[in-house]
């Protein structure tokens, strides 16, 4: 980091967090607090869905991801403008009207207190074990590639974020998630500028596409059905309808996003909108790491991009295993250069044949590439390094700070850093406004004024602040579980789908019934995660199949409370 | 915290007219991009 990086990188989040605190300025009241006094436009709430969606992490390793493993990630996202359909035109509206400051207050209208509190215990553990890991994970990355202490790096961040999320509440998260958005959105643009512009002067942007894609790197769509392939277009459009319909209508980090909306119109319209603009974003940032693949072809890329395992792989006593392994891909990297660059050069010339014998060569030499990289990762296990290895989370960071020039590192990771922020604010408002009205005003003091539970959320968000930062503190001891982080999202989602989806659609469904349902989701979920082999992108159908077939069998025994069945459902047909 | 008590009516879209129109619109949408997707695919691989 020089200078130049240091200046834009302070100078842009000062200026971020100054104009949503100005923004967030007369936060008094609980409503304008935990709401924002309903007075959101549509842009401001879904940009902020959108940056609190996008954390640090799933930036730096979607680039990352693209460079292994091309761009078929992109399908997880197929599934989102169904699901944002879907909610749009039934929880938008029954939030609304119901008059709920969470998702889960809503179930004690329709249902009962228990099914409430099961909910936003569900929610407040699932959302809470991964807040700690939001801040944890740029950390450790910052930490490797710039020598930081990640504890500092996280004390940092936490801090700024509990400061202003204290202060202003949801208003103030909200301004703040669309400026970091906006800087977001630029810093990409940017990167992928200047990896364009840093390609070597006899390959244009059609033939880096065209190399890219030779590779296999541009693989953006597979209609190949396997149950146990993570990404194709069945697992994107219906797996990943069920995780969207499950993260956007059931977790409070982002349904209290749109529950500021100033109108349900509004509302209706920032999620349509990220239907809209996250598909071609993501496509965007993948997009970045085939070319971030393309670049290094021409350029000397290290057999691993993490420096602190590929430096103890090649110490004298690992050297003998380490030797082969690095002759083996130096000879991959040049046979994949020199055919590299003979495509190019049939391209230009047209000539279809040489062009066909060179792509053969490059083809080659990447599987040898792939298999030597493969082997240092299975290296630095066997060899007491980091557990769950992933290599895939330093590529574009490496890139970046050895390519770029001053100032644009600095842009980088202050796009890196507001997405830390904009992911955890969101996440520890949305911790506090659960704790404060699901639980302690339902169970502990239901009638105070107003101020003492203004007080009671300032700081309860103080306390998840505190508490993130404190679990953050041990992340490095968790090895790999922040990949299994986001798997633990999924063995939780599914049953909050199936109860909502209860409440919504199936009258004759009581408080017990769904009670008992999301038990039996849940053990449903714990049983495929333990005994199957099924991507985890499913838990979230089998868990909201379980929980309606429970819960409506459930409900032949004891049907559901017509007033309350009454109020519920009137909601929805208002 | 005082009870709420504004009103919050279901605006019709400010373009197409109706929800469902803007609800198929984003359908299609979808469908377009996936098309675009494998067009993509097809022609790079």
């Amino acid at each position: 980091m020089r200078p130049l990086d240091w200046v834009v990188l302070v100078g842009s989040l000062t200026t971020i967090i100054a104009y949503g605190l100005y923004r967030g300025r007369g936060s008094n009241t609980v409503d304008r607090y935990l709401l924002a006094g309903k007075s959101m436009p549509w842009y401001a709430m879904a940009l902020s869905i959108m940056a609190t969606q996008a954390s640090a992490i799933t930036f730096i390793s979607t680039t990352g991801q693209s460079y292994v493993d091309g761009m078929r990630f992109v399908q997880f996202y197929f599934g989102m403008p169904l699901a944002m359909v879907v909610l749009s035109a039934t929880a938008v509206p029954i939030f609304h009207r119901a008059k709920v400051y969470t998702a889960y207050e809503y179930l004690e209208n329709r249902f009962d207190g228990k099914t409430r509190a099961l909910a936003s215990l569900i929610f407040l553990m699932q959302r809470g074990l991964s807040v700690g890991l939001t801040f944890y994970a740029p950390a450790i990355v910052l930490s490797i590639i710039f020598g930081w202490p990640d504890r500092l790096t996280t004390l940092i961040i936490g801090i700024t974020v509990v400061v202003y999320t204290v202060t202003g509440g949801i208003r103030t998260v909200t301004w703040t998630d669309v400026q970091q958005m906006l800087i977001i959105l630029f810093g990409l643009v940017v990167a992928l500028f200047m990896i364009i512009a840093l390609l070597p002067r006899q390959v244009s942007f059609l033939d880096a596409v065209h190399l890219a894609g030779s590779a296999g790197k541009l693989n953006a769509v597979n209609f190949h059905f396997d149950w146990n392939d993570r990404y194709n277009l069945w697992s994107g459009l219906i797996g990943g309808m069920f995780l969207a319909l499950s993260y956007f209508g059931c977790d409070q980090s982002q349904v209290q996003r749109y529950l500021t909306g100033k109108s349900i119109a509004q509302s209706k319209l920032s999620l349509l909108f990220t239907a809209i603009a996250k598909i071609p974003m993501q496509f965007f940032i993948l997009f970045i790491g085939a070319m971030v693949f393309v670049f290094y072809i021409f350029e000397p890329a290290p057999l691993l991009f993490q420096r602190a395992e590929y430096e103890r792989i090649r110490r004298p006593e690992l050297r003998a295993r380490y030797e082969p392994i690095a002759t083996q891909y130096q000879d991959a990297i040049t046979r994949r250069k020199e055919a590299a660059l003979a495509i190019v050069e049939a391209r230009h010339s047209h000539d279809g044949g040489a062009e066909s014998d060179a792509v053969s060569r490059y083809r080659s030499a990447q599987q040898g590439v792939d298999a030597a990289r493969k082997q240092g990762a299975g290296l630095v296990q066997a060899t007491g390094g980091e557990k769950g290895f992933r290599d895939t989370n330093y590529i574009f960071l490496s890139f970046v700070t050895k390519y770029l020039p001053a100032g644009i590192v600095g842009l980088v990771i202050a796009v890196i850093l507001a997405a830390t922020m904009s992911s955890s604010s969101g996440e520890i408002n949305s911790l506090a406004t659960v704790s404060v009205v699901d639980i302690y005003k339902r169970h502990f003091r239901k009638s105070a004024p107003d101020h003492h539970y203004l007080t009671a959320s300032r700081v309860a968000t103080a306390f998840w602040g505190a508490y993130a930062v404190a679990f953050a503190g041990l992340g490095k001891h968790l090895g790999s579980l922040i990949e299994a982080v986001n798997i633990v999202g999924s063995l939780f989602y599914g049953s909050l789908l199936g109860v909502f989806t209860l409440a919504f659609f199936f009258k004759r469904v009581g408080g017990t019934g769904a009670f008992l349902g999301m038990l039996a989701g849940e053990a449903a979920i714990f049983a495929a995660f333990l005994f199957t082999g099924i991507s985890f992108l499913w838990y979230n159908v089998i868990g909201c199949l379980v929980v309606i077939a429970t819960g409506l069998a459930v409900s032949y025994i004891w049907p559901a409370d017509g007033t309350r069945v009454d109020a519920g459902v009137a909601l929805q047909l208002k | 915290m005082p009870p709420d008590t504004r009103e919050m009516p279901d605006e019709p879209p400010p373009f197409l007219g109706t929800w469902r129109r803007v609800y198929t619109a984003v359908v299609l949408y979808l469908a377009l991009l996936i098309a675009l997707c494998y067009a993509f695919t097809r022609a790079f691989s």
